[in-house]
């Protein structure tokens, strides 16, 4: 049944590298506000210990992974989905819808809401990671490109909006 | 029109609806190749004779493997787990769900596992776990509200854990559905008003909230309009049998229209309360859809508005100021809630403080309702609700819901 010729989609590697590097600093950004961040870590709190969930771009990428290990740390656990056990998987069905997302564009409720977004795995556990994505964008994003991001903008206290930004953008960057 | 820039929509099940058409079930079953169908109901309906309609209708051309008649009011994974061994047992090929949300949500619980070859249905719960087609089912509804027999969702309660698991795939969709007039005829006023009004919460919500698309607008209008026509005729007319097609039509279209553009806040919060308290799910959606539609006034106004021209029709609508047709949408429903209370004997609750159980009993205590808004928010509906809330916006919706006055819209935070 080999007598036709499979048509391999575009690569658009542009913006898969631009879409490539977000994820990147946001898994390390996840990985900071879990630990400088309350609701952050709440939200953690409420997921088992082990349990990894990944963001990714269909059909081939990129990805994020993000994983508690068995202590209870949230650790980023790079682009790579081989070698993890993913218990929540939240795939973007392209990557025109994903560059839509990493341009603040359209926000993750409104991806969810028209179907680019499509969440393998526990319900609960993705309506936990939604907000921790709400959370890291406020961490990084000024405000007039943060509001575009999150469905409402959160009215912080002053020590958590800029303690914690430069907290998350340090342990970001220095990846601890 | 608000017009989504990406939307996908699918309703595949076969609708087959009208007054005598539960005598369609065996050719149905045979297009499916189906030859021997497991029945899965519920005392109720037992009780009420629909089952003996429905046999009668079968005729001798289909040889039933089984009868199981004992879902409970909440489907629950225990009777799931000993109903698939009954359809193992008696070597059944096929499904007919004949009841309300909970039977049909039980019997596609029941395809998990025996088209799966599992033990454990927890193994397929969440989002796109199922990967290939289930054994056939077809459902019957025997109340009008759910909309279960065309959506791909069932809601499966782990009564040991006390944990409702959600089961969402599109292998989840009935082959089929017999929407037949009979099958609602003896519904009691009070289930008819409850029932009536989570149809109307699924059309309103899935017109109003973010994944609405141009596809379930339409069947959400249409079932807006129907409901508002017929649901307090047949609440105080129960033999009306144009009222109760016309009824069973709405909740169908209304389940088309949010099984693709889902529900908000509404379900979010009245999931909570039946999970936490027992409260019957119609109950809780005509008690909250005011709320829903209040909280999100400032996102949505404008599409709350249209719903007056379905609701009240055209010389409503025209005469009614543009700036206040979504206010009266809001004070509409709460009327309809007004009135079903009034028909039902003060059955239909219009508020949380005033819902009963069989004994008289408050099913609502007040300082249950920290619990019901930290379950909210593990509820996947909030996604598509316009404004976000968290816990303490919930827990604002909750108590005002719980006294029955209006919500004080200078409490609500927007984004």
């Amino acid at each position: 049944m080999k007598n036709f010729r499979e048509v391999a989609a575009g690569k658009k590697s542009l913006k898969k590298d631009y879409v490539a590097v977000m994820m990147w600093f946001m898994g390390r950004a996840i990985q900071a506000a879990a630990a400088v961040d309350m609701a952050a870590k709440k939200e953690f709190a409420g997921m088992p210990d082990g349990f990894t969930f990944a963001l990714s771009v269909m059909p081939n990428g990129p990805h994020m992974i993000i994983g508690k290990d068995q202590r209870g740390f949230v650790r980023y656990k790079g682009w790579d989905p081989d070698g993890n056990k993913i218990d929540l998987d939240m795939k973007i069905k392209n990557i025109e819808a994903a560059l839509l997302l990493f341009t603040f564009q359209e926000s993750t409720t409104l991806a969810t809401a028209r179907n680019r977004l499509v969440v393998d795995g526990d319900v609960a556990h993705a309506c936990a990671v939604m907000r921790i994505l709400d959370i890291v964008e406020v961490y990084l994003l000024p405000k007039i490109i943060a509001k575009l991001a999150v469905k409402r903008y959160s009215g912080w206290s002053f020590r958590r909006k800029y303690l914690g930004r430069v907290l998350v953008y340090v342990r970001s960057i220095f990846s601890f | 029109m608000d017009m989504p820039a990406y939307y996908e929509f699918c309703c595949r099940v076969k609708i087959i609806s009208g007054h005598d058409v539960l005598e369609r079930i065996p050719a149905t079953l045979a297009e499916l190749t189906a030859r021997r169908p497991m029945i899965v109901t519920d005392k109720g309906v037992v009780g009420a004779g629909l089952i003996n309609i429905v046999v009668n209708a079968i005729g001798n051309g289909v040889d039933i493997g089984a009868i199981a008649d004992d879902v409970p009011p909440d489907s629950d994974l225990r009777i799931v787990n000993s109903l698939a061994r009954l359809y193992r047992e008696k070597g059944c090929d096929s499904l007919l769900a004949i009841g309300g949300g909970s039977v049909m949500d039980t019997a596609k619980g029941i395809n998990i596992i025996v088209s799966e070859e599992a033990d454990d249905l927890m193994r397929f719960s969440g989002a796109n776990a199922l990967k290939r087609a289930l054994r056939p089912l077809i459902a019957i509804p025997t109340t009008a509200g759910t909309g279960s027999e065309v959506t791909l969702v069932a809601v499966i309660k782990d009564h040991e854990k006390h944990l409702k698991m959600a089961f969402i795939s599109n292998f989840l969709l009935p082959n089929a559905c017999v929407v037949d007039s009979r099958m609602t005829l003896t519904l009691p006023p009070a289930a008819t008003a409850a029932t009536g009004m989570d149809a109307l919460s699924h059309a309103v919500e899935a017109y109003t909230c973010l994944a609405k698309n141009p596809l379930s607008d339409a069947h959400a209008l249409a079932a807006t309009r129907l409901i508002s026509e017929n649901l307090l005729k047949v609440t105080l007319n129960p033999g009306d049998k144009e009222g109760r097609l016309c009824m069973a039509s709405a909740a169908t279209l209304a389940g088309i229209a949010f099984g693709n553009s889902m529900v908000g806040m509404v379900h979010t919060l009245g999931h909570s309360v039946g999970s936490v308290c027992g409260v019957p799910h119609g109950a809780c959606m005509a008690i909250l859809l005011p709320y829903g539609l209040e909280y999100n006034m400032h996102k949505n106004g404008h599409l709350t508005a249209e719903l007056l021209f379905p609701m009240a029709g055209a010389p409503v609508y025209a005469a009614t100021p543009k700036e206040e047709r979504a206010q009266t949408v809001i004070a509409l429903i709460r009327r309809m809630n007004q009135e079903l209370y009034e028909a039902t004997g003060g059955r239909h609750a219009r508020f949380f403080k005033e819902a009963l159980d069989r004994d008289g009993r408050e099913m609502v205590p007040k300082e249950r309702l920290p619990d019901i808004a930290e379950t909210a928010l593990r509820d996947g509906s909030i996604s598509y609700n316009p404004e976000d809330l968290d816990y303490d916006d919930f827990l604002m919706v909750m108590e005002a819901a719980w006294e029955g006055r209006p919500l004080d819209t200078g409490l609500i935070r927007k984004g």
